[in-house]
């Protein structure tokens, strides 16, 4: 490996620790010239540069980008939920599943106990509280959403008491039960209903299945997160 | 030898590695192509870009009370937050911290601020082992090569290389599909994954409004290096700062698109503290660590426009340059254009010379998200080092100066270049001496005109009707 | 529409030609036909001698007291005219952009400068009200370079359009750089070589061999390379082929 060529600049060294933030600060501060501290920040207020419109079909929007991004979206009656989580999983020849039931989503605690049920039923191993062993060797996990991203085809899902963020990321397949009410047109749409006082300790944006092209620019999906990305929005009737 | 001729030997030996510079091209072509592909079906592009250049400027002037902020807000969801008011001092705080908690094995998101800072070296002096997770880095580190592209760390390797690389260093089977040693890679960090107790990323943004730090990554191994280890630490520049949640979105509208044509990247977190007392997995510790290491001295200049720069890679695909020449000739941790302005600010004149790899066309300005003029601050740069040139070309330059100032000069001027050319085979000349030497290794020179159009005009144009 | 006719005698412009060093040295052809158009089209044309460089070598190298000493005397040199037009587009740049921000340079000269100077294309069809791409006649297929530093003063789509009307082959990246870039051309010759080539690479696959480039140093760069390379490429600068068009000059071959 060839020696760095550019040298590394010298600062005065410093032991670090929180007052020392507060004296660089300090310092910058009266180092800053206020004369150049003129550009405002922008109105947050996006209207104008929203992509999605307010006239758009958002589940055919949704489903075009979610698609477009590597997902495989279906649209079906809120009734028939289970019996499509039972297709696609057998289409993956599923044999242990991760149910993970949130509160206030497609997939909340009695739909989860209804999954787990089912599948047992019919053979499957079940898990809604996995351990480590359990997610690093399911087939797949089912999950609900806190919101879907018309615009980009995002599912968005967030880490809570029974939610844990390893869900969405560890098993190589993820089924996504999204209520359509859920879906919003556009990502300032979505950062817009962000309470900031009340952040879960993680929000994951999903948006299609884990991807690189890293190796002569060839796409390979599956790299560490999920290489299978299903979305199954339920309109209720 | 001088740093200068270094680099033109650089990248003079640069030009001549076909193989990588084919590479180079095809991936820097097909993405600058997705780029534009992906900003033509943007309904807003340019209002857009200008909104994040806005943005970015009014934090940059602001830049000590959003750090305040930010530090207090990152508390409250209990974080714990340091400031490295340089490399060697990021370094101490994150190899004390892990030595402290007697952690072992770290997993790395990608962050180019750690290499700026030699990280990974520290680490593994106090004897804990990190594993880079991105695949192109992975490959990088277990090839013991180095980076050539912010983004895509590999685009000088074909699978070949790659290949070589696993076989040699994880005992597999040696294969050349794509698909396969990736899936071999995952199988083999996945295990780390498990096993892991430090993970350390870079940060994209992160926000003053709430303490929240947002992570753009597209293969998985970011929201991994964030889940499965009890402690995370987060490295960031102190210039990533952006005021408020709701100016996220106009980023990430824009990073993905200029990165790789991607209408959004795959995983977009939000990280809002470490784990909560109630959640089933994530850190228990999430340790901020605030980077000076140069940034406020380039905030203070005129020069600050560069710290905007949300370190999407756009530029290195648009730059005609960085194609031709790859990332390793200009050996620092960031080429390319953006590279060419940061590497001499941040490691000081001896690093000069890279402000004038450039033709100065402007690709890279217009590619830019957040509307960095790039060819304006490689000006500024060049003309602040203007007097460290070599002698010969100062004097020349001075030479030429006077010439240009008297018109009867430089009359006599272009005599003397039309006689010494007037030999010139067909018009054209094929081997020059002195300063049309370098020219002519890989040009023909036209031969001046027999008549300059002063002459023209005097003779006939200017009597003409 | 006949510029001639709805000027006047009394209401000709004064128009002086700024011919730019390279283009004086190596194209006087240009200022020949840059002289002609201007005649046709019903302005008094002056070549004011005292004019040398605008400074942009200079400039671009980060010489800015070099570069300001030949910007402060460009003033006096073009004064008298009402206007002045140049064939080059970066050096109209370096005047009307760069120029007032140097120091050294007196902001109200050079801002007075700044605002009477014009590149020739822009100004056959602003001020003279030329339709180009109506004017414009070749006998055989067109392609184009568009300049990096004619960024500011006219776009890919302005050439695009003035050529629209001729056998037009759109190059694959019609504003790639050439290479040329001032002294870095000889600093870093072989990138400068490597950029030449993909520049070529993407003129010759076009299918044209006549190459519209209104840049002089772009010109030399290409023309080179193009030599070098035994590419049957030609290049002529917009003003020569319109003045050809309109039978002002004698097509070369």
């Amino acid at each position: 490996m060839n020696a760095e060529p550019c040298e590394r600049s010298r600062h005065r060294k410093t032991e670090s620790g929180p007052n020392d933030l507060a004296a660089f600060l300090h310092r910058l501060r009266a180092e800053m010239v206020p004369a150049e501290r003129g550009t405002a920040l922008p109105e947050v207020s996006n209207a104008a540069l929203r992509e999605v419109t307010w006239e758009e079909g958002l589940v055919d929007r949704f489903v075009t980008s979610a698609r477009a991004a590597g997902a495989q979206v279906r649209c079906l009656a809120a009734n028939d939920w289970l019996s499509a989580v039972q297709e696609v999983l057998r289409g993956h020849g599923a044999r242990l599943v991760v149910a993970a039931g949130q509160a206030g989503t497609a997939l909340d605690d009695d739909r989860a106990a209804a999954l787990g049920n089912a599948l047992r039923a019919t053979g499957l191993s079940v898990s809604t509280a996995p351990n480590d062993d359990v997610l690093f060797a399911c087939d797949a996990a089912v999950t609900g959403v806190a919101a879907a991203i018309a615009e980009t085809g995002t599912l968005v899902c967030t880490s809570g008491p029974r939610s844990p963020r390893g869900v969405s990321l560890i098993p190589p397949v993820h089924i996504a039960l999204v209520d359509a009410r859920q879906i919003v047109g556009d990502l300032f749409d979505y950062f817009a209903r962000l309470d900031p006082t009340t952040l879960p300790a993680n929000i994951n944006l999903i948006t299609g299945p884990s991807k690189t092209a890293d190796i002569e620019g060839i796409l390979v999906t599956g790299v560490h997160g999920p290489g299978i990305v299903h979305a199954l929005v339920l309109h209720s009737g | 030898m001088s740093r200068r001729a270094d680099l033109r030997q650089r990248v003079a030996e640069a030009t001549r590695n076909e193989r990588v510079l084919q590479a180079v091209h095809q991936a820097t072509w097909r993405k600058a192509d997705a780029r534009e592909q992906s900003f033509a079906a943007l309904r807003h592009a340019d209002a857009l870009r200008e909104k994040a250049a806005q943005i970015r400027r009014h934090t940059l002037e602001n830049l000590p009370e959003y750090l305040e902020q930010f530090v207090e807000k990152a508390t409250a969801l209990g974080a714990k937050v340091h400031f490295a008011p340089d490399g060697p001092a990021a370094c101490r705080i994150i190899t004390q911290l892990a030595a402290d908690r007697g952690l072992r094995l770290a997993v790395k998101g990608k962050s180019m601020t750690s290499e700026e800072i030699g990280l990974n070296a520290a680490l593994e002096a106090i004897g804990v082992r990190v594993v880079e997770t991105d695949l192109g880095e992975f490959i990088v580190q277990i090839d013991r090569d180095r980076p050539s592209h912010i983004i895509t760390p590999i685009i000088h390797k074909d699978r070949r290389e790659v290949a070589d690389a696993m076989a040699r260093e994880l005992g597999c089977p040696r294969t050349e599909d794509p698909a396969e040693l990736t899936r071999i890679a995952r199988g083999y960090l996945r295990d780390i994954f498990r096993r892991c107790d430090l993970g350390i990323t870079g940060v994209n943004f992160a926000v003053a409004e709430t303490g929240t730090l947002c992570l753009c990554t597209n293969e998985g191994n970011g929201r991994m290096t964030i889940t499965r280890p009890r402690v995370h630490v987060a490295l960031l520049g102190i210039e990533k700062i952006i005021p408020r949640l709701a100016n996220l979105p106009v980023f990430l509208k824009l990073l993905a698109r200029s990165s790789t044509g991607q209408p959004m990247g795959v995983y977009t977190t939000l990280i809002n503290g470490p784990r909560r007392p109630d959640d089933p997995d994530g850190p228990q510790e999430l340790h901020i660590v605030l980077l000076d290491n140069g940034r406020s001295a380039i905030l203070k200049g005129p020069l600050r426009e560069v710290l905007t720069c949300v370190r999407c890679g756009a530029c290195l695909n648009a730059c005609p340059a960085y194609r031709n020449v790859g990332g390793h000739a200009y050996g620092s941790v960031y080429p390319g254009p953006i590279g060419s302005v940061v590497t001499p600010l941040l490691y000081g004149p001896a690093c000069d010379d890279l402000a004038r790899l450039s033709s100065l066309c402007g690709a890279c300005r217009v590619a830019c998200p957040v509307q960095i003029d790039i060819p304006a601050l490689l000006v500024a740069l060049r003309a602040r080092a203007a007097d460290r040139q070599p002698v010969g070309k100062r004097l020349l330059l001075s030479v030429w100066r006077r010439v240009m100032e008297h018109p009867w000069l430089y009359r006599l001027g272009q005599a003397v270049l039309r006689h010494a050319l007037r030999d010139a085979d067909g018009g054209w000349v094929r081997t020059g001496r002195g300063p049309l030497r370098n020219w002519t290794l890989v040009r023909d020179l036209p031969r001046p005109a027999r008549e300059s159009f002063r002459q023209l005009w005097e003779a006939r144009l200017r009597d003409e009707r | 529409m006949d510029a001639r006719a709805a000027a006047g005698d009394d209401a000709r412009m004064d128009v002086g030609i700024f011919i730019t060093c390279l283009t004086d040295t190596f194209f006087p052809r240009v200022g020949e036909a840059t002289v002609r158009l201007l005649r046709h089209f019903g302005c008094r044309v002056h070549f004011p001698p005292a004019q040398t460089c605008c400074g942009q070598p200079a400039y671009n190298s980060g010489f800015h007291a070099h570069a300001a000493a030949l910007l402060r005397r460009m003033p006096r040199a073009l004064e008298g005219c009402e206007f002045v037009v140049t064939p080059s587009a970066s050096c109209a740049a370096m005047v009307k952009e760069h120029g007032p921000r140097l120091n050294g340079v007196d902001a109200g000269d050079i801002g007075r400068l700044a605002a009477k100077t014009w590149e020739i294309c822009t100004f056959l069809r602003d001020r003279l009200q030329l339709d180009i791409a109506a004017s414009l006649r070749a006998r055989e297929p067109v392609t184009f370079h568009y300049p990096c530093h004619a960024r500011g003063i006219y776009e890919v789509a302005d050439l695009q359009a003035w050529l629209g009307r001729l056998d037009l082959r759109l190059p694959t990246r019609a504003d790639l750089c050439c290479g040329f870039g001032g002294l870095f051309a000889v600093d870093f010759p072989e990138l400068s070589g490597r950029m030449l080539d993909d520049k070529l690479d993407s003129l010759a696959a076009s299918g044209a061999r006549l190459v519209i480039c209104n840049e002089a140093a772009c010109t030399l760069q290409m023309a080179g390379g193009a030599h070098r390379r035994g590419l049957p490429l030609r290049f002529r600068h917009l003003a020569e082929l319109l003045a050809e068009s309109l039978g002002l000059m004698e097509a070369e071959t």
